[in-house]
């Protein structure tokens, strides 16, 4: 495309925002059922790319920004607001593919403690997904089998870690792993699948988080369809940012690059929006951000593969955030 | 020239042996993966034995006995043989239901109880399940231990009343969804091969199996209650005696082929056959016997391992009526954790055993 054409397209998109029909015809779809679909996605730290993909259909209008963000502008002038959710979770990627054919890990963001004790325990003995070149790859990680440990000595009373998994693809060589588009840094993650319960609950690991950006999808989706997404007055930008995890990288990048703004709202679970109160932002990218407050999805079982959380309050943040585009005051 | 048709030949030849191969895969898989996806914890197999029946040729006529064991009898006369596989799958069993609403469970089999904690749970109240998550321990310290305390399940209730409400009951049972996923090659996933593998293999070698060419009665049971003590398998022997000539188990032989497990006995890789369970916890076979059944497999250029490993398996119960147990297993990776591991092929030549035996030997 011609770079004048670039440019008036940006600007165009920076002034009035996508066509309220475009986005109409793709508005269906409640914050719930929203919440199940980002559940069953996957977005290690880093390699969120797959994901972005996915909110860029879902969000006609939006782009990736230069850190890999999906954003969409709309409006224009001052005030400036950001609304964003943060994509990532912590993962793992291919650390090495053994000549036998099973894959070792290495955890993503690359901390050397996992985030919890028991983080890494939930991978020992289940089924794990794989993300190749040529698309996602089932696999499981090994665990000992309990026959075997009779009388002899049994699993170790420590917790499982990273550095114990052997993950099994059914490949008995590492020529056949590449075949299957696997090599070192494929991102690996426990598989999704969403789980309901009770009468609105919604189980998964990373459920908070997913259900926060539904809820802020769902807001713009049907606020776009509803009012063309012009807000009463000044600019809005909603964004999906990766690598919140390596020091809120792609939340600071907006701020630098599209801020500053007045106001920053981000929409996360209880536990993530602590993370970023007591984050240690760099003072610049920070003050960009202006006044930065919230909306929190609480979540049970937190942190863990059934981490949990009510589809009403979903809902409820939804219509929240949706007040709050419209230029309404609300929390 | 000759030695180019002879090579093109060849060629063919193996072109149609792959094909014979994926289509007997295939089969092998349309048969296991209903069966993978149908629960039944020790005690309650009747939708595993339902899905059984369903999968039956036409022919063959089902019974299921007081204990809950399905037999298919095949054939007439003696001498008697005997192929034992189990309906059942390791799981919990509700004990209580707490004021909270949420579930006390008991272990039904033996197997990892960190494999379960916080992940997804399903109750079974009869004709449908009520879904909710094992819950996680209420606080890890620092420095936590693997294991996990007793697990419970949380069924989304606040109130005994409520869990009640949903038809959750003590005595019900408590299992993690699962799945039959497709690995690389001829390899799969799931929970609960251990034994539906062995179903499947009893099934296959139904459906080759001519009824009016055998020489003898061919019994197929399909037991319960194996992982909690071979209770369905003691119920078949006592009721059959001292007629059987020999009992085959068909379970899984627990396979070393992990770089986690000590490579001292049951080293079978997968993909490599069947294998003779020759030594385990709970029988020994004799050497003549093995070496009889080998030979028959050579003959059929059947792969066929011989191993040594773990575990009990059905046929020893027979033992006390002088029948000798020849179990034969297939390797499985990781076994009684949600992830284990087969290659198919070895469920399609464990059936081309069984059928060997029961016409030929």
């Amino acid at each position: 495309m011609d770079s004048r054409w670039k440019i008036r397209l940006g600007l165009s998109l920076l002034v009035t925002g996508p066509a309220p029909g475009l986005l109409a015809q793709t508005a269906g779809g409640s914050a719930t059922d929203l919440a199940v679909r980002l559940a069953g996605m996957t977005a290690v730290t880093g390699y969120e790319r797959a994901m972005v993909d996915t909110l860029l259909t879902l969000l006609p209008g939006a782009e990736r920004d230069r850190a890999g963000n999906a954003v969409l502008v709309f409006g224009s002038g001052a005030p400036r607001r950001l609304a964003a959710c943060p994509l990532d979770e912590t993962g793992f990627a291919v650390g090495r593919v053994r000549p036998d054919g099973w894959l070792t890990l290495h955890r993503s963001p690359a901390r050397l403690r996992a985030p919890g004790p028991l983080f890494d325990q939930q991978l020992e003995g289940q089924q794990v997904t794989v993300f190749g070149r040529r698309g996602p790859v089932p696999g499981v990680v090994a665990v000992r089998s309990v026959h075997l440990t009779r009388g002899r000595a049994s699993l170790p009373g420590e917790p499982f870690t990273a550095d114990d998994a052997f993950v099994d693809l059914g490949a008995a060589t590492d020529r056949e792993v590449a075949g299957l588009g696997v090599g070192i840094l494929s991102p690996v993650a426990v598989t999704k699948r969403p789980h309901r319960y009770g009468a609105d609950k919604l189980a998964a690991p990373m459920a908070g988080r997913r259900a926060a950006c539904a809820a802020l999808l769902t807001a713009t989706r049907h606020a776009v369809a509803e009012q063309g997404m012009v807000p009463l007055r000044g600019t809005t930008v909603v964004a999906f940012v990766v690598e919140q995890q390596l020091g809120a990288r792609g939340l600071l990048t907006l701020a630098t690059n599209r801020g500053p703004f007045e106001e920053t709202r981000v929409a996360d679970d209880a536990a993530g929006a602590g993370q970023l109160k007591n984050a240690g932002l760099p003072e610049g990218p920070r003050a960009a951000l202006g006044r930065l407050g919230g909306w929190e999805i609480a979540t049970g079982y937190a942190g863990t593969a059934v981490e949990t959380v009510g589809l009403g309050q979903v809902e409820q943040v939804s219509t929240t955030i949706a007040a709050w585009l419209r230029g309404e005051a609300g929390r | 020239m000759r030695a180019a048709v002879t090579t093109g030949l060849g060629l063919l030849l193996a072109g149609r042996l792959a094909a014979q191969d994926a289509a007997r895969i295939a089969e092998a898989q349309s048969l296991l993966a209903p069966l993978v996806e149908s629960y039944g914890v020790s005690g309650a197999e009747a939708p595993v034995r339902a899905t059984v029946e369903r999968l039956l040729p036409a022919w063959a006529k089902a019974e299921t006995d007081t204990a809950g064991n399905l037999w298919v009898r095949v054939g007439k006369g003696d001498p008697l043989v005997v192929f034992v596989a189990h309906l059942d799958e390791i799981g919990f069993s509700v004990t209580g239901i707490r004021d909270d609403g949420s579930l006390e469970l008991a272990s039904r089999g033996g197997f990892f109880a960190s494999l379960f904690e916080a992940e997804p749970a399903l109750v079974h109240t009869g004709a449908t399940s009520v879904p909710g998550v094992f819950t996680p321990r209420d606080s890890a310290p620092a420095s936590p231990r693997r294991a996990p305390g007793p697990l419970r399940v949380d069924v989304g209730t606040a109130s005994r009343a409520a869990t009640e409400s949903l038809g959750v009951r003590v005595g019900q049972t408590v299992t993690m969804p699962k799945r039959y996923v497709r690995l690389a090659g001829t390899r799969a996933t799931g929970r609960s091969f251990d034994d539906r593998v062995g179903c499947v293999a009893q099934l296959l070698a139904l459906r080759r199996l001519d009824p009016a060419r055998l020489r003898h009665e061919v019994v197929f049971i399909f037991s319960v209650r194996e992982e909690i003590g071979l209770e369905g398998a003691a119920a078949a022997a006592a009721a059959l005696g001292v007629r059987p000539r020999r009992v085959h188990a068909i379970d899984t032989f627990v396979s070393a082929d992990s770089p986690l497990e000590p490579q001292a006995f049951a080293v079978a890789p997968i993909g490599r056959g069947p294998v003779v369970r020759a030594l385990d916890q709970s029988a020994v076979t004799p050497h003549a016997l093995v070496d009889s059944l080998t030979a028959l497999a050579r003959a059929r250029a059947i792969p066929l391992q011989v191993g040594a490993t773990n575990g009990g398996n059905d046929g020893s119960v027979f033992a006390p009526w002088g029948v000798p147990d020849v179990a034969i297993g297939w390797p499985l990776r990781y076994a009684h954790s949600p992830a284990e591991v087969i290659d198919l092929k070895d469920v399609v030549h464990l059936g081309d055993v069984i059928a060997a035996i029961a016409e030929r030997w």
